[in-house]
């Protein structure tokens, strides 16, 4: 797709030597680099220096939505629009409706978590860029784009073979 | 894992009770006994019910460090290797709940009204009741739950300390049978115990959630219990490396976790009996409706359910010792409020009775309780070193 971005990746085979190059890359300087593995790699954030994510404040905020959604539509349609009454209680019985406001909060908070991260990762991207196919499977690789601080090709490569890349490439991603 | 990013510094202290604790959890033995015994002279019933808070209270503490070390033992958790000793020193507890129960016999006619003929014979509803209600049968039940624990506790608690010893890796798999089988010896009898010694206080009433109720309970107490355990244990330095933030934030999902479990089964209960509107299903909540119940009652929605939940929601709160320690300890004292609030109403004509009988009696068991754990943290090590799964508990790791 049209807004991947140039830069330079190196390949790793081994779990412990990319967390560790992650760490390095950080501490050289670069902020815009991505750590790419076909699983989560315990420590990785810490390495990458990646801040806590925003995606529970929209949870929290949409179940909290959800809630009030909930009960204004109990207490629309049973004690305004439509009262009916059920047993001899209260048009507005809150016990009732309880069930009702928590199905709501679960599905308020979830479908807009997973419209969040959606947006909060670009998908769906249909082509992205595939730095080495075997990322998906046993391979780590590093990419640092060209426009992050203090960019120089040969500096990174040699940074990367260093760390113990089995492998550097420029390339998109 | 074969690296982790942060420098892991290993080191585990010999447990000495620290000397003030020790003289202060004998002054609570003493005053428990004293109250007991000038209760047995002067104020039987009061003696009886909050004797009965007081042993539900303390049973259910037990109880869930052994549920709770059954059920990693099951799940193969690794994570939790390194703190599973803070679980078992609770279990440590279980013996008294043989010798509480016999005790709790003593008082058996003041407690329970279809233990009374005369009761019976007025009754019909619980008459019809006799075959699971007499006491024979509410003796053999009692038996059978504090000696099945004591038995489960032998073996499971039992092979891991031998593990200590002996380092044999074959005694974590010899774990996992009678861990299954415990769950569900547990599952049952449990429910018997609370169905016999709370819900049967009010014999005509019934509701068939009850066991869950008490066992939700049961867990969120026994998780605050763990996650205060675990500060203290960090705080004072016994334990490095072993117990890390991180466990820390594992143990208080799961108390948060609980915390709504509860009010699910909580209202689960509440919402069901409401809705029907039976007269023998809705008496329960009237007493708790009535005079100064109502208060409690919508004390523990707020102090049981909405505080701790949406003070344990972000993910600092859970890390923070201070915070984790006031939130347990709320999560504690609600504890001993539900039960209070399950036993009270039936007796002394519906009022709301507190005072030195139950703070008396509470304080020796809870000096009791303090006692088997100190003495078992003595005796053994505080994290079981040659469990084949240590390795991953110190690698623990939560991520965002």
């Amino acid at each position: 797709m049209a807004n991947s971005t140039k830069g330079i990746a190196g390949i790793w085979e081994q779990e412990s030597l990319v967390l560790k190059a992650a760490r390095k890359t950080r501490e050289a300087g670069f902020t815009k680099f991505e750590a790419i593995s076909a699983y989560p790699v315990h420590g990785m954030e810490e390495a990458c220096g990646i801040k806590r994510s925003w995606l529970p404040y929209v949870t929290f905020i949409a179940g909290v939505v959800g809630l009030g959604a909930g009960l204004l539509l109990t207490w629309w349609t049973s004690a305004v629009d439509w009262p009916i009454n059920v047993g001899g209680k209260p048009l507005f019985s809150l016990p009732a409706f309880i069930p009702i406001m928590f199905e709501l909060t679960i599905l308020f908070a979830a479908l807009s978590s997973v419209a969040a991260l959606f947006y909060a990762c670009k998908m769906p991207r249909i082509d992205p860029p595939v730095i080495d196919p075997d990322l998906t499977s046993h391979k780590f690789a590093i990419f640092v784009p060209f426009n992050d601080t203090g960019y120089d090709e040969s500096r990174i490569e040699k940074m990367f073979k260093e760390l113990g890349a089995t492998e550097v490439k420029k390339t998109e991603f | 894992m074969a690296e982790h990013n942060h420098h892991v510094n290993l080191h585990v202290a010999k447990f000495q009770a620290p000397a003030k604790l020790k003289t202060i959890s004998y002054a609570l033995v003493g005053i428990g006994l004293l109250t007991f015994i000038v209760g047995l002279m002067k104020n039987q019933d009061r003696l009886w019910t909050s004797y009965l808070v007081a042993f539900f209270f303390f049973s259910c503490m037990g109880l869930s460090g052994l549920f709770w070390v059954a059920i990693n033992n099951i799940a193969k958790a690794g994570w939790s290797v390194s703190i599973r000793r803070y679980a078992e020193a609770t279990t440590a507890f279980i013996p008294a709940i043989l010798i509480g129960g016999l005790i709790l016999l003593l008082g058996f006619k003041h407690l329970f009204p279809w233990a009374n003929p005369e009761y019976i014979a007025s009754h019909p509803l619980v008459a019809a009741k006799t075959a699971y209600l007499n006491t024979s049968f509410f003796v053999v039940r009692l038996f059978v739950f504090a000696l099945g624990c004591l038995i489960f506790r032998y073996i499971i608690v039992g092979n891991s300390l031998k593990q200590d010893v002996s380092g044999d890796p074959q005694l974590t798999h010899k774990n996992i049978g009678p861990s299954v089988l415990f769950v569900l010896f547990f599952s049952l009898m449990f429910s018997f115990f609370s169905v016999d010694l709370l819900m049967s206080l009010l014999p005509t009433w019934y509701s068939t959630i009850f066991g869950i109720y008490t066992f939700s309970g049961l867990f969120q107490a026994g998780m605050a219990f763990l996650a205060i355990v675990i500060v203290l244990m960090k705080r004072h330095g016994y334990v490095k490396g072993y117990i890390t933030e991180d466990h820390q934030h594992d143990v208080v999902k799961y108390l948060k976790g609980f915390t709504i479990f509860w009010a699910y089964i909580a209202f689960s209960q509440f919402m069901l009996i409401w809705y029907a509107n039976i007269p023998e299903e809705t008496e329960y909540y009237i007493m708790r409706a009535q005079g100064g119940w109502m208060g409690i009652s919508v004390l523990l929605m707020i102090f049981r359910f909405i505080v701790p939940f949406l003070a344990l929601l972000p993910r600092g709160a859970k890390r923070n010792d201070t915070h984790v320690l006031v939130i347990s300890t709320l999560v504690l004292i609600m504890q001993y409020v539900d039960i209070y609030w399950m036993v009270y109403p039936n007796f002394f004509d519906g009022h709301v009775t507190f005072g030195f009988w139950e703070i008396g009696i509470f304080a020796g068991f809870a000096g009791i309780f303090l006692l088997t754990i100190l003495s078992f943290w003595t005796k053994h090590s505080l994290v079981p070193l040659k469990d084949p799964r240590m390795h991953e508990a110190i690698s623990h790791h939560v991520s965002y």
